[in-house]
């Protein structure tokens, strides 16, 4: 068999985002913000939760999950979850569970480890959403509306899916392009998480959610994903012991995603866990 | 006008030929297929909103039937092997019939693909932008299932020439005759090459497609590629018996000797004690080795709708065919032989089911519930629309075409013998 070839990151950016479950109020600004950027149907009724399209999904998680928890011990919290932009094993060698799965090449994963996805290419197979163990891969089950007026406010870098298409969070990578044109016309060659930030960072009222360069160890995501509030979702290798892990992953890869989480409440780090 | 009413007549003096029996049968089929061509519409230009599959449970009946068909069309590979590579005659008769089953079940396995895509004015994408990767193998196990089943399907339907080529209003012109004789002398490469490629896309779509997903404990294993090659091999002779049987019983003649039936199932039945031991470690491996690695159990992936009792219905079906088609009393006899194939044919059928229902139902998250799924009216009639029109083509084909040799022979025996 032929020896795959490695595909170093040319970039020094690998994005990736820290949101503080401790600060998130639940307010959904981050979904509408995202809704809005990046184009999202709005039906007249959108009551079929399934059948919803969202980047950004705000899941709401209690500690009754046995239906065992009283009064006043029932605790809550929102857990923001979009794309988690999965790198495999190897962060250097991006292996995420959809990429290799797509039969025409739709999605892709870039140099900065962002998984895109090209709606005009997608046949709507839906292959790469079965293999998302985030449930981040949507399907448009109906042909996209706008209710009211909202098709006017469409934004012009986003192209609106067809029906029959798979839609996912791209880390808004067209604002990614966008700031990058800008800074090269300046003569920057690179750009940092200040020019280009997501529009659920932008939105978040609260500061929960921080995004920038994994790459970078002083920036302020690459410090908060070290922290010992850090975790990532249902990615419990994080707290086996390292020869465990190793032999674990020499068996498969891990999505090893990008997004991370903090929170000092035991429970809900708990919750990331099967019984 | 009057090659019209010619027509319409012909079309009257069949229908009251048929006896009552094939006249319900043929109502019930064509009501089916009327289902098919509405909501078949439906779906094409309306898209797939008026499935029960959703976000959390993204493939459901259709996916099911391609599975399934992929691996019970299966047999046709098999039996060509037996018969032109290891040269069991015994299997001449099952020949010509198995090859058009392989051929339905290919087609209708693309037709169910393309209603399942969302984009289906995109299907030929897969061809033109397949997702190669570096390497000679493809990167998609679907880019691999598109172009092996394409060139089986190619495969297949060379195999499907001589039988029309073998009716006797084109059998009698000494160049078509010619034609088919010699197709048929050289149909050996051509079943060497669908064994071929049977091994690749039943082993991809089967197993492989599922067996690559790592983010998924109820899906991961390596080895389920292979299960699957095993799978068909096993299945897939059940179900070519099956039908040549239930086309015998329809036309109320020998068309297959008992020889001819009882040695594909034992061939059937041998195959199922590999997969038994096959699926046996399945179960035990994903245990064991690979559910663990999700820092799961395997028990606790099982439940909702779809809970561990179709495993063991899937075993029990697999133990009743090993019985019936290995021990010879009972695959002697017509009766308990067509019991195991049918258990043959359930057992892989289950195994499709698990595969589809039970893995898309686990959920992906520790505080979400397992996820049902109930196909709504649309992917009922395409799926048994698709099915009838598969059956109807049979059915033309075994009436009106040499699809059964031996049955001929023995048809003009009698009237030569009056």
């Amino acid at each position: 068999m032929a020896q795959e070839k490695k595909k170093e990151s040319a970039m020094k950016r690998r994005w990736g985002m820290a949101i503080d479950l401790d600060k998130c109020t639940g307010c959904g600004q981050c979904q509408v913000a995202c809704s809005q950027e990046n184009n999202i149907p709005l039906f007249e009724d959108d009551s079929e939760l399934l059948k919803r399209v969202v980047f950004l999904d705000v899941m709401k998680v209690t500690n009754d999950r046995d239906r065992a928890a009283q009064y006043p011990n029932v605790k809550t919290a929102f857990i923001p979850k979009m794309c988690q932009q999965c790198s495999g094993n190897d962060p250097k060698n991006p292996k995420p569970p959809c990429v290799s799965v797509c039969p025409v090449v739709a999605t892709d994963v870039g140099d900065d480890g962002v998984v895109s996805q090209v709606w005009s290419r997608c046949i709507g197979c839906r292959y790469c959403q079965a293999s998302c163990p985030y449930e981040a891969r949507q399907f448009n089950w109906w042909k996209p509306e706008y209710e009211g007026s909202f098709k006017e406010s469409l934004n012009p870098e986003v192209s609106v899916a067809s029906r029959g298409t798979i839609v996912k969070c791209t880390f808004c990578s067209h604002i990614w392009k966008r700031e990058r044109d800008k800074m090269l016309a300046r003569g920057v060659k690179d750009i940092n998480a200040v020019q280009y930030t997501p529009a659920c960072v932008s939105g978040c009222p609260t500061g929960a959610m921080v995004f920038g360069d994994l790459n970078d160890p002083a920036s302020e995501v690459s410090r908060l994903a070290k922290t010992d509030r850090a975790f990532r979702l249902v990615h419990t290798i994080d707290t086996w012991d390292e020869a465990k892990k190793k032999e674990a992953q020499a068996k498969k890869d891990y999505p090893n995603p990008k997004v991370y989480y903090l929170s000092s409440q035991q429970w809900l780090r708990d919750m990331m866990r099967f019984k | 006008m009057k090659y019209l009413k010619q027509a319409f007549d012909f079309c009257v003096n069949e229908w009251k030929s048929y006896s009552k029996n094939i006249q319900i049968t043929l109502l019930v089929l064509g009501f089916l297929v009327a289902g098919f061509l509405v909501f078949g519409i439906q779906i094409l230009f309306w898209g797939l909103g008026y499935t029960d599959m959703n976000n959390m449970f993204a493939f459901g009946q259709w996916i099911i039937g391609d599975l399934g068909l992929v691996a019970l069309g299966g047999g046709a590979f098999t039996t060509g092997f037996i018969l032109y590579i290891f040269r069991n005659d015994k299997l001449e008769p099952l020949i010509n019939s198995t090859v058009l089953i392989g051929f339905l079940c290919y087609l209708f396995t693309l037709v169910f693909l393309v209603f399942d895509i969302g984009q289906p004015l995109r299907a030929w994408f897969g061809y033109t932008y397949p997702n190669w990767g570096p390497g000679l193998m493809p990167q998609s196990m679907l880019t691999e299932v598109v172009w092996c089943l394409t060139f089986y399907f190619c495969v297949l339907f060379i195999e499907l020439i001589p039988i029309p080529l073998g009716h006797r209003l084109l059998d009698r012109y000494p160049v078509i005759h010619a034609i088919g004789h010699y197709m048929h002398k050289l149909m050996w490469i051509m079943a060497a090459v669908g064994t071929f490629l049977s091994f690749f896309h039943q082993g991809s779509l089967g197993g492989g497609m599922w067996g690559v997903l790592y983010g998924k404990s109820q899906w991961f294993r390596p080895h389920f590629f292979f299960l699957a090659i095993v799978m068909a091999t096993a299945g897939g002779t059940s179900f070519m018996i099956l039908c040549a049987w239930l086309a015998g019983k329809v036309m109320k003649k020998e068309v297959v000797p008992m020889e001819s039936f009882q040695s594909l199932a034992k061939v059937s039945g041998i195959m199922m004690i590999a997969y038994l031991v096959f699926n046996a470690y399945d179960v035990y491996s994903m245990a064991t080795k690979y559910v663990p690695l999700y820092d799961r159990t395997f028990v606790d992936t099982w439940g909702g709708y779809y809970g561990i009792w179709m495993l063991v219905l899937e075993f029990l079906f697999t133990l009743g065919a090993i019985v019936i088609l290995v021990v010879p009393k009972f695959r002697n006899t017509e009766k308990t032989m067509v019991y195991g194939v049918i258990s043959g044919v359930m057992a892989i059928v289950m195994n499709k089911s698990i595969t589809v229902l039970h893995g898309s139902s686990v959920p992906n998250f520790p505080w979400k519930p397992f996820v049902g799924y109930n196909p709504t009216i649309q992917e009922w009639f395409v799926f048994l629309g698709g099915l009838a029109t598969a059956v109807l083509i049979y059915m033309w084909f075994a009436k009106y075409l040499p699809l059964f040799p031996h049955a001929d022979k023995h048809a003009h025996g009698e009237e030569h013998h009056a």
